[in-house]
């Protein structure tokens, strides 16, 4: 198991209806079973063996999800405060509050005060603005409640100190004129226009909501704050404006506005909460709310357990992972749903239950039958050639340390105590067994997890099994291990498919795939030979003797590979000798050799000396031929070995 | 490409039937669900004329054409992929004279089956593609052609399991290959067609030798020496669309064109000189001399067969209009040509995919898409 398992020890805590997280406890094993059980529980090996490969190679190359995952988990940790403002209908009383409406709300920012003698101005700027039609009640439409988004509580009381934060409510007095003033409409502010008119204004500062919601027990748990706070509202004079590509609006209010202005109180209701806690299972909803009983060990909400059922699903491990980190490859998850996605899209060779209660959210892993059964070695097949090795570790392997090296955000969790003692030790022998796997997975650097694994005592074979020394996590080893093995594996690899030849298309012997000879860029000489001579009976005023020389330099030129310039001298005294028993025999073959001498020695491509040798050569084969026309001193002409070389060492230039 | 100069047209056959010949349904056979795709008589051994040899699905099986109408089944082998669908059957011979029948089809794999001891002599592999057609050479035969959708065409030593020549290169077709056929009497020369609407006619002489070698081959089979054979002799355009069967009669070539493609449901063989230039190998003319119409018929991919001596031929059709299915009984030999029979019958309402002449042409056997095996045998005219 990745993480780390549960260790039982005694709790005050036991609940009998608990079957979420609980060890089978009342189940009573002979030691025989206990084998048996911890045989099964191996079964989890080869996948997380698997996992674990896959997510290191992750490790520098995360996948495109995780790296989606990666962001949306740090935009859901970024804690934001709502708040929703409306009009509280209660205090209705009679045409005047009737006449509120339309009632813009705004998020705005002071930008800049001025005090001149007859009137105030304050300019404010905003990036949105609300239009409320009706009383805030029940129902949550746009016209009835306003919506805005607000930093943190920290970040917010910076906000707070500076002061110039307000929430702030506008009503434009010339409500029956039509063509007037909407602040929802962008264009309002365009520069060209230049609105202006009266207006009710009411503010409610933000530092007052600020320390209301601080004074508020509920709402750093995530739970809702409201509150109502009744604004008084002044006439003034607005214009907007545009300031920066921003929009703004500024009020001027007459010192005397008091006196003037009708002044209208309206009851404000400001709920607040933070944002991105909606999605609550009910296990979060039991942490907020009650107080936890005692005895149960709770938490962070991302806490979540992991049961490992094996032994044909009659007993199970369990661990906890935090964060709603996946246990095979410790990806954060975000959420309980998202762990649920992440599972069954990424480790697909387990089977899961989830499960939700107030108490717990529980992962129950089993072994997919069908993936377990194929993914077990036969005894007839020799593990090392398989893909993945079976990896156990005997019972004293175990040591303390394992708990000890565990990530931080795995954590032993407490449960239930009505275990026996020998179901105890068995779970502690079967911990071991995928210990090394532990290591692998939680050793936070990668060399030092090779490292111990080129320790010799870390791999031990399977106790009765003919296995002989396993070759363990085969893609940890060093090179030079892989490069030891690779000539069997290979070997077998090539022996377990049928190969075809390349040209002939025909199935291969096992020692023609296993020979040093390799065809595969070979020239076919014969099917050379027959193009270059149907090549040259294209050519209409070339003598046939003419065509035969041709055909005989071309075939030797090929077959001895005559590439470059120096290689020339060699290969006519080559082929004088090698032909130079059927050139004498027909002397009209002889002359156009001779004359193809010539013609060479005229592009400087050989030396007088070399025609002086060939022709030499040619002397000694006419003599013989003089003497016993019969005689064939080379009748079955072999090809000259050592071509190149000797065009090197032959010549004393 | 082809000329026809003034009163060199060609010949066509008139589609009244002389009536010289008239054949009847003696035996029906459902042989069984699949599609017979191929039946062939043995004429390779003049002791087994009456034994023919039927292909479909993964079964091919031999009978006995008998007195009266009576046909026996001999043997039936199955191949145990269940998906092979073979497409093609040829008899073919050892050296001490065991009939072998060869199969191939969908899987690309040659079946060579000893039909002397019941059991699977030799698999061919090597095409990348389903086999089409194979026939065996009559002078010599052990050697056996097989042509395939893989563009190739395989000569194969039946005897020592060797392929000696691949038919297929540079100058080789550029699509499937369906039909092949060996010359008659020119033991060195073939003639191939296939879906890019060409036929070519390639020589072995050159590669002889070769030939010759894969009788005495002593090694492992895989080790021969197997040579490409790029350029054929003669690359003929004659037709404009797929050409689905190719047979030699003589030093002229049978083929047909199938303009069932192209909206029209006429189809024909034409008989054509092909006339090889010995100094330019590849260029050539033809000259067309006789049509046979092969009227109505809108499937392709029938073959025709003939007698032993090639003196008639039948052919299969079938129109999808009227789900009539016919056998055309040609004259091949005579100018111009002339209809023996049209036989049809009630019963006969599924597309036949192939006929076999027996030897002397008494007995026409067809075998049809829906597994049925259909034996006419000649009625005694006076």
């Amino acid at each position: 198991m990745p993480g780390i398992s549960l260790v039982a020890r005694e709790t005050t805590y036991s609940r009998g209806s608990d079957q979420m997280c609980r060890h089978e406890a009342r189940v009573q094993l002979s030691p025989e079973e206990q084998t048996a059980a911890e045989e099964s529980l191996s079964v989890y090996c080869k996948p997380v063996e698997l996992y674990n490969i896959l997510q290191r190679r992750a490790v520098r190359n995360p996948s495109f999800l995780q790296r989606c995952l990666h962001y949306k988990l740090q935009a859901k940790q970024k804690r934001r405060i709502q708040i929703s403002v409306s009009i509280s209908g209660a205090t209705n009383d009679g045409p005047q509050t009737q006449s509120l409406f339309p009632l813009y709300i705004l998020l705005a920012r002071l930008v800049s005060t001025t005090n001149v003698e007859t009137q105030c101005t304050a300019v404010y700027r905003f990036s949105r603005v609300c239009k409320l039609m009706v009383f805030g009640g029940d129902e949550t439409s746009s016209s009835a409640r306003a919506k805005f988004i607000l930093p943190e509580m920290s970040k917010l009381s910076m906000e707070v100190k500076s002061g110039s934060l307000a929430v702030l409510l506008v009503r434009c007095a010339d409500t029956t004129n039509l063509e007037g003033i909407d602040l929802t409409e962008d264009h309002m502010f365009s520069t060209s226009l230049s609105r202006v008119g009266y207006c009710s204004f009411g503010k409610i500062p933000i530092d007052l909501l600020h320390s209301s919601w601080q004074a508020s027990p509920t709402l750093s748990l995530g739970g809702r704050a409201e509150m109502i706070s009744t604004v008084i509202m002044q006439t003034c004079y607005m214009k907007l404006s545009c300031l920066d590509g921003g929009k703004c609006v500024s009020f001027h209010f007459p010192y005397n506005s008091e006196a003037l202005s009708v002044l209208q109180q309206v009851p404000v209701i400001i709920c607040a909460e933070e944002a991105g806690v909606k999605n609550m299972s009910p296990y979060d909803m039991y942490s907020y709310n009650d107080t936890p009983r005692p005895g149960i060990m709770r938490l962070r909400s991302g806490n979540v357990i992991f049961n490992y059922k094996y032994y044909n699903n009659m007993l199970q491990r369990t661990e906890v992972t935090e964060d709603f980190s996946c246990p095979f490859c410790l990806v954060k998850c975000a959420s309980y749903k998202g762990l649920r996605f992440h599972l069954t899209s990424s480790h697909d060779l387990f089977h899961y239950e989830f499960w939700v209660t107030e108490d717990y959210q529980v992962v129950i892993v089993s072994m997919r039958t069908d993936v377990c059964n194929s993914e077990i070695i036969p005894d007839n097949v020799d593990p090392k050639q398989q893909m993945f090795f079976y990896c156990y570790k005997s019972a004293r392997r175990r040591k303390p340390k394992c708990l000890t090296q565990n990530a931080n955000h795995v954590h032993p969790l407490v449960l239930d105590s009505a275990m026996p003692a020998n179901l105890t030790e068995l779970i502690d022998n079967t911990d071991c067994v995928p210990e090394c796997m532990e290591r692998d997975t939680y050793s936070p650097d990668a060399s030092a997890t090779g490292h111990s694994f080129a320790e010799p005592e870390s791999v031990q074979s399977v106790p009765g099994s003919n296995l002989g020394p396993p070759a363990m996590l085969q893609f940890a080893k060093t090179r030079k291990l892989s490069i030891e093995r690779s000539d069997p594996r290979n070997r077998a690899l090539l022996q377990k498919r049928q190969f075809f030849h390349s040209h002939r298309a025909q199935p291969m012997a096992l020692e023609q795939v296993f020979a040093e000879r390799d065809s595969e860029d070979e020239v076919d000489d014969d099917v050379a030979d027959l193009e270059d001579r149907r090549m040259l009976d294209d050519f209409v005023d070339v003598s046939k003797d003419e065509k035969q020389m041709m055909h005989l330099w071309n075939s030797f030129v090929r077959k001895q590979r005559v590439l470059a310039d120096g290689h020339i001298p060699w290969a006519c005294e080559a082929f004088s000798k090698l032909h130079g028993p059927d050139l004498v025999q027909s002397p009209s073959l002889l002359w156009c050799w001779r004359l193809f001498m010539i013609k060479i020695w005229n592009h400087g491509l050989v030396e007088s000396r070399t025609l002086n040798n060939c022709n030499m050569i040619l002397e000694q084969y006419q003599t013989q031929y003089m003497i016993d026309p019969n005689l064939n001193p080379n009748p079955n002409p072999k090809p000259i070995p050592n071509p190149i070389s000797n065009t090197i060492t032959s010549d004393d230039r | 490409m082809t000329k026809i100069t003034l009163g060199c047209e060609p010949a066509v056959g008139s589609l009244a039937p002389s009536k010289k010949r008239d054949y009847r349904v003696t035996n029906r056979l459902q042989e069984g669900k699949r599609p017979i795709y191929a039946v062939v008589f043995n004429f390779i051994d003049s002791r087994y004329y009456n034994v023919f040899a039927t292909v479909g699905g993964n079964r091919v099986t031999v009978y006995q054409c008998l007195e009266g109408g009576v046909i026996a089944v001999l043997q039936s082998y199955i191949d145990e992929d269940k998906d092979e669908s073979f497409y093609t059957v040829s008899w073919a011979c050892d050296a001490d004279g065991t009939p072998l029948l060869v199969a191939g089809g969908i899987n690309g794999i040659i079946r060579v089956i000893d039909a002397g001891n019941e059991k699977i002599h030799k698999s061919f592999v090597g095409h990348g593609d389903s086999v089409n057609e194979i026939r065996t050479q009559a002078l010599r035969p052990s050697l056996v052609l097989s042509a395939s959708k893989d563009e190739s065409v395989r000569l194969w030593n039946v005897q020592t399991g060797i392929c000696i020549l691949i038919f297929a290169g540079a100058g080789g077709h550029r699509n499937e290959v369906l039909s092949v056929d060996f010359h008659p009497s020119d033991i060195y020369r073939i003639a191939s067609c296939g879906m890019d609407n060409t036929v070519k006619i390639w020589s072995m002489k050159e590669f002889w030798t070769y030939v010759e070698r894969s009788f005495t081959w002593e090694e492992l089979p895989s080790q021969f020496p197997t040579k490409y054979v790029q350029f054929p002799v003669l690359i003929a355009s004659i037709h404009t669309n797929y050409v689905d069967c190719i047979r030699w009669l003589g030093d002229f070539i049978l083929s047909k064109v199938n303009d069932c493609l192209i909206q029209s449901v006429d189809n024909e063989f034409i008989l054509w000189e092909p006339k090889m230039k010995e100094q330019s190998p590849g260029e050539g003319t033809v000259d067309i001399l006789q049509k046979y119409p092969v009227p109505e018929c809108d499937i392709w991919f029938i073959k025709l067969s003939c007698d032993f001596h090639y003196n008639t031929a039948a052919i299969g059709l079938y129109n999808s209009g009227n789900r009539e299915g016919k056998i055309f009984v040609w004259e091949l030999q005579t100018s111009p040509p002339s209809l023996i029979a049209r036989l049809s019958h009630v019963q006969s309402k599924s597309p036949i995919r192939q006929t076999a002449m027996s030897f002397d042409g008494s007995t026409i056997l067809s075998c049809c898409e829906d597994g049925t095996i259909w034996r006419w045998d000649t009625v005694a005219t006076s």
